[in-house]
């Protein structure tokens, strides 16, 4: 439970359990998930052609950045135009599953990562780029390198939230995500403040390979001149750079990579949120103990002498 | 206990004990009214010399004493930002049930995180002594929840931390 799943568990489940052979029954599932997505599944033909869409805040965005490729890979057989008021749909028809139990549940966990997949393609972008200008980079000395492989690709930004925004930016011997992060509250600011220390703690600590973690309030360098981006110089807002190094962008890496890098974000605020409820709960209970005290300062109401109604007097073994 | 904090304690304890020395006492201003003459402030010849004790600059409490009710503030250590809030926040749960706190003021006197008042109802019908052991055990248990609070939180962030950075190894 510590860190979050990549797939959407309710998608998972609905699917398997229809890919399990039970009877085809119709479904008409609305379904949400973090960053303000929410999908749709239904069966609006028939019982045995389910239908799942996606509505995604930053569709437009992904879709710049190639978000048609990836999903067109992923999903080649599938896609179907989207359903109206939804972004993108992918129909799949019970009667024409792969046989195998393997194929079946590759092709669940592959719908149930919707998400994600979207959401992937401006990183895969930037792996792209950050080979190319490698390759580049790799026939000149870093000095007489041209301006353009030096500055390195342009800022790739995804509005995935009202407020928030993800850049990604690839260079020759880096790629650098950088999320912009809202706190509504001066408590959530505070503990975001330690949590985010500890990011930048770890990699001197313990994890020397992990991908350095900068944080800062004001838009970083990278960031200069990219629309959008706005300098409000109070704490509400904050900048955390992920700056992916060459080992973590290999070819084979490059899948689990980017769905972890995406799960930072509501990663990180689920886990200020857990921290004031168990905080919470310490008070309460912190609180129930206080009172407890003061309760013994009140003397033990005596025993007063109970009569009957004919004025007899009796007595309570004690 | 650490070394300043024994005297500090006590200290505080004596004064308390000194203070608490209340008689009924019905307003001098208005007829048939019976109010905490701290809070009032209508006669001043029945307010007393108000008392701080300090342990730092950060750490003190004011007694305030009179003739029918005194008031206790308790300014608690805030170290750092975390500090504050924490404090911040406990007080604000603790004045949230003043109701069932009896003692406990709604909110503090300025520039203090926490205010009892005491008034000699409170002393009628509680034990004087139990009572100043209660503000006594408040003010060495606050200290220590906030720093163990701090502690849980840093430890957390530690955790979550690494175990996000983990997979990236």
């Amino acid at each position: 439970m510590l860190l979050l799943d990549y797939q959407n568990v309710l998608i998972q489940s609905v699917l398997t359990e229809r890919f399990s052979g039970a009877p085809p029954v119709s479904i008409d599932q609305t379904v949400s998930d973090f960053d303000g997505v929410t999908f749709h599944i239904s069966t609006p033909e028939a019982k045995t052609k389910i239908m799942v869409s996606i509505q995604i805040r930053c569709f437009q965005d992904l879709l710049r950045y190639g978000a048609e490729e990836v999903l067109n890979r992923e999903y080649g057989p599938y896609v179907v135009p989207p359903e109206p008021g939804f972004d993108f749909s992918i129909v799949v028809d019970l009667e024409n599953l792969p046989a195998e139990k393997e194929a079946r549940d590759e092709l669940v966990k592959n719908i149930s990562l919707l998400k994600r997949n979207a959401m992937a393609a401006p990183f895969e972008q930037a792996y792209q780029e950050y080979y190319h200008l490698k390759a580049e980079a790799a026939k000149f000395t870093s000095e007489e390198a041209p301006q353009d492989v030096r500055e390195g690709g342009e800022v790739k930004v995804i509005h995935y939230r009202e407020e928030e925004a993800i850049y990604v930016k690839a260079s020759h011997d880096s790629v650098t995500v950088i999320f912009s992060t809202i706190f509504r509250e001066e408590t959530d600011r505070v503990f975001g403040k330690v949590f985010i220390q500890e990011f930048v703690d770890a990699r001197r600590r313990a994890i020397q390979n992990a991908p350095q973690v900068l944080f800062r309030n004001d838009p970083p360098l990278e960031l200069q001149g990219v629309p959008g981006v706005k300098n409000t110089g109070t704490g509400g807002i904050g900048y955390v750079t992920f700056v992916l190094y060459p080992r973590h962008l290999t070819p084979q890496r490059m899948p689990d990579v980017i769905s972890h890098i995406q799960t930072f974000r509501d990663y990180f605020h689920y886990h200020i949120k857990a921290s004031k409820a168990y905080i919470h709960t310490r008070m309460r209970r912190r609180t129930a103990d206080f009172l407890q005290v003061l309760r013994r300062a009140r003397p033990d109401s005596e025993e007063k002498e109970r009569k009957t109604a004919s004025g007899r007097t009796f007595k309570v073994g004690s | 206990m650490s070394q300043s904090l024994r005297p500090y304690l006590q200290a505080v304890r004596s004064s308390l004990m000194a203070a608490l020395c209340l008689s009924n006492f019905a307003s001098q201003t208005a007829e048939r009214h019976n109010v905490p003459e701290v809070e009032a402030r209508t006669s001043p010849e029945v307010l007393l010399t108000p008392l701080t004790i300090a342990r730092n600059e950060n750490e003190r409490v004011l007694i305030e004493p009179s003739i029918n009710s005194i008031r206790i503030s308790i300014k608690i250590k805030q170290a750092d930002e975390i500090e504050h809030i924490l404090v911040h926040k406990f007080t604000r749960f603790l004045t949230q049930r003043a109701e069932s706190f009896f003692i406990l003021r709604r909110k503090p006197i300025k520039g203090y995180d926490i205010s009892f008042l005491i008034t000699n109802f409170h002393t009628e019908e509680m034990l004087k002594h139990k009572l100043v052991d209660f503000i006594i055990q408040f003010m060495e248990e606050v200290d220590k929840e906030i720093s163990e609070m701090k502690l849980f939180l840093n430890a957390r962030a530690r955790f979550v931390a690494e175990s996000f950075l983990t997979p990236f190894d």
